[in-house]
């Protein structure tokens, strides 16, 4: 064997070996450091606790709301009463505008006001200012998540932002659009006051309203059927007097494939007509109603309302992007594509797991019957599950089933901008409830179930037994060596924090760290020295074999040429 | 054999080469990523502690007004009475002759929303010896204001006013749209002006008016619409006092944006189009054309070359039999 051709072998081993006696050397686990995440408490404390009490307000009996974060008993108390039946103080205390819910005349002598009228403005969160690198006002549905939304919002007066130096949205301006609550009967008018930079409109889905008003002009809200684009800075009225309970939808009409799914959307619910029926005309931020109307509480203990939707983040992002609304208007009318977007979060009343543990845990007790009002405002069908319960389905779109043929189901699939009204029965049977726990409630699409594609996230929340609820309000599940911290840190979202790091002592299944026993550059200049050397000893292989491969060339070419005179 | 073995190594080194070229990248954009979320929260980081400290003053004080509101010896209830005729209608109409609901000196609010905060008649700033004139100022705010700054979605009339320290200032501020808007001023002395805020607000269209008193020294105060992105979207202006301070910046017209947008050209239908379009038309016709003689010449060509099949066969095989003879 010719010495070359020894040290040609020897150089690449030697050079290779070293190379993978570094590979063996694993990487070690580097742990995140808790005190590195930007975290927050589970629970936010800024709510006084008196508000999760069973209360009066304004002789408006307010039920008690064992979460996190419930809604201010101040605005039931104006809901029900009316902004205009309300002490200044209270009033105060709602930051609504005095004006926002009015109530008066009762027409039928049921002792109830017959004649509401409700103002609505539009409000943007999370968009684009052109004064710091930032987005104002900020709303957040889950940690660190803040998609560009618009949303109706009750009238309120004051500032968008909690105060001058924050840019965090005041508690009225959120998601979801609030739920509207009236009676079957009542003269409602619902005053759409445009404060936003973009026409809007609304369309009152499944609600009993004339095409046209002669007095209001056109009412179903669409651009293309009965009425123009209501400008910025105009208003608009809509007036109906349903004729048929049940729980609808309203949204906007205008540019339709995306001002519903930036938010502009909200469940609307009509109520049968019942004497003494004080109803909560705006449940803000969906969820738990406080005060359920006389109908519901003849047959149920509790109520809840349910509003699924879903977001894509690139159409957020539109309003993030540029402040001038030309800019917004030519991406979002013209260039954003619906056909190729795909939904990134999904929301229960607003706000994504972990926030949904705050303030949208349905609490029940044993032996309760619970309404449930759900709507699917998403772009795609949605299949909640019922952990631990089948719940029987009582009406599909606002309209009653055939009570004997209604039917029981854990999975309820509803296509987009469905409604149905469910009844939850916690009788321990194995059937309508298998026992008091800390149930999940979540949409079955497993992208259902997360945050721009994180898990845990998305519109996941829990049906949760009392004996189950933590002293912070949230459910208890420390006792099962559960910890669920990690997910109120931003980092967690931002696909930082590895998820399974915590499950054993030495972390087992952590984050590798950087490199191995060698650095990855001295690694890789490595391995192109050796490729240097072997396309040396080639070149040199050729330039020794000259001679032979010169003679192989020749000879071939000559046999070319020999076939071609062959021919000839 | 030797070849093989040396073929097999180059190939071994180069796949080797390959995976270690690729490591390396991929944890490259990993730090990548991870960079970009790093500037983010620094970006949140620092909205965060300002709004939380904020937080809880807010709440103090906003406790201490509703406290201050009971305390006050007026009847803080609503009036009924005014809301049984109550519809939108009547609301537009507008005639102040509504009486006022005072909650406390420097807070006045009616049943529709007309607020007045922070108004000072009287109270002289500690820079001021007395008042150096007395002036009234109409504000006007619409989405029309707009219109002379493409871009802007609302605006007022004028971004910018002029008056001496130690002014008293009644500003009589028309809302010209059918929705609420503010007239907000920052940065006024804390003893004087609750937040340092003066603050009108009113559902258009209507007027409503207040007094204040500005301080001694050259300053510039903010003026703007804090309802959503009213103020990013253009309402925003600033009062200048003797010589004035710092510019407050992106006011429409007036002073530069912060931060801007970029623009690029857009591929616009033009009545330019419109003349190339048909002189497309035309072309394609005369495409069509010419393509109809091309085709019209291949199937000639075509009938040619059948005709002439029997002649070639002719001259194949005499050529045959010549080689043949050969
Ligand atoms: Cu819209
Ligand atoms: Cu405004």
């Amino acid at each position: 064997m010719p010495t070359y051709i020894f040290i040609a072998l020897l150089a690449p081993f030697i050079m290779l070996s070293s190379v993978t006696y570094g590979a063996s050397k694993l990487p070690a686990t580097v742990k995140v450091n808790p005190e590195a995440l930007t975290s927050e408490p589970m629970c936010d404390p800024v709510i006084a606790p008196s508000w999760r009490e069973a209360q009066e307000i304004e002789g408006v009996k307010i039920e008690a709301s064992p979460v996190c974060s419930p809604d201010n008993p101040a605005w039931i108390a104006a809901a029900v009463k009316g902004t205009n039946n309300i002490s200044m103080d209270t009033l105060m205390k709602t930051g609504l505008s005095p004006d926002a819910i009015i109530k008066t005349d009762d027409i039928d002598g049921d002792g109830d006001p017959d004649r509401i009228t409700i103002r609505l403005e539009i409000m943007e969160l999370n968009g684009k200012s052109p004064d710091f690198p930032g987005i104002v006002p900020t709303f957040d549905i889950a940690p660190g998540i803040q998609p560009g939304a618009w949303v109706f919002s009750p009238k309120m007066s004051g500032m968008s932002t909690e105060n001058f130096e924050s840019i965090r949205a005041n508690p009225l301006l959120r998601l979801p659009s609030p739920v509207i609550r009236v009676e079957v009967g009542d003269i409602v008018q619902i005053v759409l006051e445009n404060t936003h930079y973009f026409p809007h409109s609304i369309h009152l889905h499944g609600v009993d309203h004339p095409f046209a008003h002669h007095e209001h002009g056109g009412q179903d809200g669409v651009p293309q059927t009965s009425e123009i684009e209501l400008m910025p800075g105009d208003r608009r009225v809509y007036q109906f007097q349903a004729r048929q309970p049940g729980t609808m939808f309203y949204h906007c009409h205008v540019q339709t494939h995306t001002h519903l799914a930036m938010g502009l959307a909200g469940m609307i619910i009509i109520e049968e007509n019942k004497p003494n029926n004080w109803l909560q005309t705006l449940n803000i931020g969906a969820g738990h109603v406080r005060h359920p109307s006389v109908a519901v509480r003849e047959h149920y203990d509790q109520e809840y309302d349910l509003h699924y939707h879903a977001m894509d983040k690139e159409l957020g992002q539109i309003i993030q992007r540029h402040n001038d609304p030309r800019l917004i208007a030519r991406d979002m009318n013209q260039r954003y594509d619906i056909t190729d977007s795909t939904e990134d979060y999904y929301t229960l009343n607003g706000l994504s797991f972990p926030y949904t543990l705050r303030e949208s845990l349905i609490v029940v007790e044993p032996d309760q019957k619970i309404k449930l009002r759900l709507l699917n405002s998403g772009g795609e069908l949605i299949a909640i599950h019922t952990h631990g319960h089948h719940a029987t389905i009582t009406h599909y779109d606002g309209v009653e089933h055939n009570p004997v043929a209604q039917i029981m189901r854990d999975v309820f699939d509803m296509a987009p901008a469905q409604r149905l009204d469910l009844k939850l029965e916690t009788v321990n049977d194995g059937k309508h409830s298998y026992g008091e726990g800390d149930w999940l409630i979540h949409d079955h699409r497993e992208k259902g179930i997360t945050t721009n594609g994180m898990a845990e996230g998305g519109s996941m929340s829990s049906i949760v037994y009392k004996s189950y609820l933590g002293e912070s309000n949230m459910p208890k599940v420390s006792h099962f060596g559960i910890d669920l911290n990690k997910y109120f840190t931003k980092e967690y979202y931002e696909r930082r924090l590895p998820v399974w790091q915590d499950l054993d002592e030495w972390s087992s299944l952590g984050s590798p760290g950087e490199g191995s026993g060698l650095e990855d550059k001295t690694q890789t200049s490595l391995i192109y020295g050796v490729i240097g050397l072997l396309s040396g000893l080639m070149f040199y292989w050729i330039f020794s074999k000259r001679k032979s491969i010169t003679q192989v060339m020749l000879g071939t070419i000559s046999r070319i040429n020999a076939s071609k005179g062959s021919n000839q | 054999m030797n070849r093989n073995i040396l073929s097999l190594l180059i190939a071994g080194a180069l796949t080797a080469s390959i995976y270690a070229v690729a490591q390396p990248k991929d944890t490259i954009n990993d730090e990548h990523a991870h960079h970009d979320h790093s500037n983010h929260s620094i970006e949140q980081h620092k909205e965060q502690p300002t709004d939380q400290n904020q937080d809880h003053s807010h709440h103090n004080e906003h406790q201490h007004s509703s406290d201050h509101a009971i305390s006050h010896e007026h009847d803080h209830a609503m009036d009924h009475s005014q809301h049984t005729t109550h519809s939108p209608e009547h609301s537009v109409s507008g005639a102040d002759d509504h009486h006022h609901h005072h909650m406390d000196h420097d807070h006045i609010m009616d049943h529709e929303g007309t607020m007045i905060m922070g108004q000072n008649f009287d109270k002289l700033p500690s820079s001021c010896q007395s008042i150096s004139e007395e002036v009234e100022i109409t504000v006007r705010a619409g989405r029309k204001y707009s219109a002379k700054f493409p871009g802007t979605a609302f605006a007022f009339d004028q971004q910018q006013w002029k008056v001496k320290p130690c002014s008293k200032i009644t500003w009589h501020f028309v809302n010209e749209d059918n929705i609420r808007h503010q007239f907000m001023m920052h940065g006024l002395p804390k003893y004087l002006y609750k937040l340092g805020m003066f603050h009108l607000e009113v559902t258009g269209p209507k007027t409503v008016s207040g007094t204040m008193i500005v301080p001694g020294k050259d300053e510039t105060f903010l003026v703007h619409c804090d309802i959503s992105h009213h103020m990013e979207k253009g309402m925003k202006a600033q009062l200048v006092v003797g010589k004035g301070g710092t510019d407050i910046p992106s006011i429409p017209g007036l002073t530069p944006y912060n931060l801007t947008d970029t623009y690029e050209a857009e591929n616009l239908p033009k009545v330019g189009d419109k003349v190339e379009s048909s002189k497309m038309v035309r072309q394609i016709t005369q495409f069509t054309s010419d393509n109809l003689q091309t085709y019209g010449m291949m199937l000639i060509g075509i009938l040619l070359g059948l005709l002439c099949i029997p002649f070639i066969k002719g001259i194949l095989k005499l050529r045959k039999k010549t080689e043949n003879n050969n």
